[in-house]
């Protein structure tokens, strides 16, 4: 078989979010986030085969399942375990200090790395959102945190007003990044983990501050900075060494699409992104 | 308060005679977790007697509690994730319910349910924890409280001990004690179990006790008010390994919930109302045919496969 010539945007995110788990931590992934599932599997089968994996939804740790599923409590994505965990047992490791790292994502994000998967509509509640499992109490404990989003694109309506993803301050604080709504940082609030790190979109990258403000540190090859900052809802500074987000070798690209016949991960993408590629040289 | 235990010998009964164990306005806690393990023969059966104004808590929950809003019979949630995950996105009952304002939002997380329960469980008035403190949901529930730790000086929240009045679970195996047998993930069950009043499950096969006590005791029987036996129980969600997720039967209903609460009164006619019992259901469903699709799953990965096509 031919190893593949360009890598997709969706893998390409998979790639980017595998970068941010180290080697030899306990590692959690929630539900209905294949895109972090896909990377976890991929970060363990590269760079951090010592990492404790352990699979959102099912508690088991480091499954091999056959394909991924689009739902996540499901015996498929179980396949494997070595050993199981149950949910108070999942939740003491991070309040006890033992879980080293995280993935978050929300309808809103703020500059701060403050999340809402709550509600949107501060007075009136406008639209009901899922709700945020147990990230509000993940996002205090966990080391660190990886903040994605497939949608940081957002198009303007008819009237030429766009629905930020990454917004200025959140409708409804479901989980913590570094500043609070009445402006404390994490260690005035007596936090444990040290929170979010990065923010992965189809876009490009950030990393936070010394202030904790979200900062632009990585672009996609098909992307410029003026595209991100129309799409974002607050003005962010940009790292001097800003770079191009770099993209998995043709081995990591079969080996996510070995892994995701069905393509659960491309569910999270809009149509359209789901149509770049990039070059694999 | 100290909670009840339940000794009867044999808490064998049919599925209307467990779900009189509900009343109008309790507080129920419900079993498994997203597509897997959740009691929805009970829930119908809940939905067909119109056993309202529930108050409901739980974790990562899916058609369970989407069915129940759908019906009109929820008037508070404190969930902590009500949806369809990437299969179908939203849960469009739910949004419905809670945007019009008939379900009053009291969003929780999963450990703060957790602390909660286990406050009950040691027959404590809180738990204390650190997160919570700076998030919406400090506004959005006045009884979470804070205190200086007396030992390292630290802010904490403390939770209120939380029994639920009853919850509905459904397992694999049970036997006529009560003992329960769970297999795969139990979620939130076993604290479900040690922190409720009452506890009604329904199980896919009443087993002699040897036969239980072989396979091994999830949650033992003292803790358990009533049982029915009720085969594919869990349907449309799985309960492995007798069955998977029921992919197509939920995007019917997903179709039918988003197009408007009228066509999902549709649904409701077809396969609630006008079942009037588990076989019944099981007919409508689609018969032995749609049950061999969904046992087929035992026959390789690419039987397993297709049913998520």
């Amino acid at each position: 078989m031919t190893k593949p010539s360009h890598c997709s945007l969706g893998e390409a995110m998979i790639h980017q979010i595998a970068r941010t788990i180290e080697d030899g931590i306990l590692a959690f992934h929630g539900f209905g986030s294949p895109l972090v599932q896909l990377a976890l599997h991929l970060a363990k089968r590269t760079h951090a085969p010592r990492m404790v994996l352990v699979a959102g939804a099912t508690y088991g740790v480091n499954p091999s399942p056959p394909f991924l599923t689009p739902t996540s409590n499901d015996w498929v994505m179980d396949r494997g375990a070595e050993c199981h965990l149950d949910i108070e047992g999942l939740f003491d490791l991070a309040a006890s200090g033992r879980m080293g790292r995280m993935f978050l994502s929300g309808l809103q994000i703020d500059r701060f790395g403050n999340l809402n998967v709550t509600r949107l509509g501060q007075e009136r509640l406008q639209l009901k959102l899922p709700g945020g499992g147990g990230g509000c109490n993940l996002s205090c404990d966990v080391a660190h945190v990886t903040i994605w989003t497939a949608a940081h694109r957002t198009p303007p309506d008819a009237k030429g007003r766009r629905r930020f993803r990454l917004v200025t301050d959140c409708d409804f604080i479901t989980s913590v990044g570094h500043r609070t709504s009445e402006g404390k940082n994490r260690v005035e609030m007596g936090y444990q983990g040290q929170g979010p790190d990065g923010i992965v979109t189809e876009l490009g990258v950030f990393d936070f501050d010394e202030s904790g403000h979200a900062r632009l540190a990585a672009i996609y090859p098909d992307v410029d900075v003026d595209t991100v900052r129309e799409n974002t809802g607050f003005d962010f500074p940009v790292r001097e060494d800003l770079s191009v987000v770099p993209l998995p070798t043709r081995e990591m690209v079969e080996f996510i699409r070995a892994l995701d016949p069905l393509k659960i991960h491309e569910r999270e993408l809009k149509s359209e992104d789901r149509l770049r590629s990039f070059f694999l040289a | 308060m100290s909670q009840a235990i339940y000794a009867q010998t044999d808490k064998r009964c049919d599925l209307p005679s467990l779900i009189a164990q509900v009343r109008s306005g309790d507080c129920v806690a419900i079993g498994g977790g997203l597509s897997s393990r959740e009691p929805m023969a009970a829930l119908r059966e809940l939905v067909r007697w119109a056993i309202g104004n529930l108050k409901l808590v739980g974790s990562a929950h899916g058609i369970d509690v989407d069915l129940l809003c759908g019906a009109g019979l929820v008037a508070e949630s404190a969930e902590s994730y009500v949806g369809f995950e990437q299969d179908f996105g939203m849960a469009p009952n739910y949004r419905r319910a809670c945007e019009s304002g008939k379900v009053e939002v009291r969003d929780s997380c999963c450990y703060t349910l957790v602390q909660q329960l286990r406050a009950a469980i040691a027959g404590l008035p809180f738990m204390p924890m650190r997160s919570v403190r700076g998030t919406g949901f400090m506004a959005m529930h006045q009884e979470y409280k804070t205190m200086i730790c007396p030992y390292t000086g630290e802010e904490l929240l403390l939770v209120p001990a939380l029994k639920p009045d009853v919850a509905i679970l459904h397992a694999q195996y049970g036997d006529a004690h009560g003992n329960l047998h769970i297999e795969g993930p139990p979620v939130a069950d076993i604290l479900f179990a040690k922190a409720s009043k009452k506890v009604i499950a329904t199980v896919e096969q009443i087993l002699p006790n040897e036969r239980l006590a072989e396979v091994g005791v999830t949650i033992p029987y003292f803790y358990i008010t009533a049982v029915s036996e009720v085969p594919y129980g869990a349907h449309p969600t799985a309960c492995y390994p007798f069955y998977a997720y029921d992919r197509r039967h939920t995007d019917e209903y997903y179709r039918l919930a988003s197009e408007s609460a009228e066509a999902f009164n549709g649904y409701l006619q077809a396969y609630v109302y006008g079942c009037a019992s588990q076989a019944n259901y099981l007919e409508v469903i689609g018969g032995i045919e749609t049950l061999e699709r969904l046992a087929s799953w035992q026959q390789g990965l690419e039987a397993w496969q297709a049913l998520y096509d």
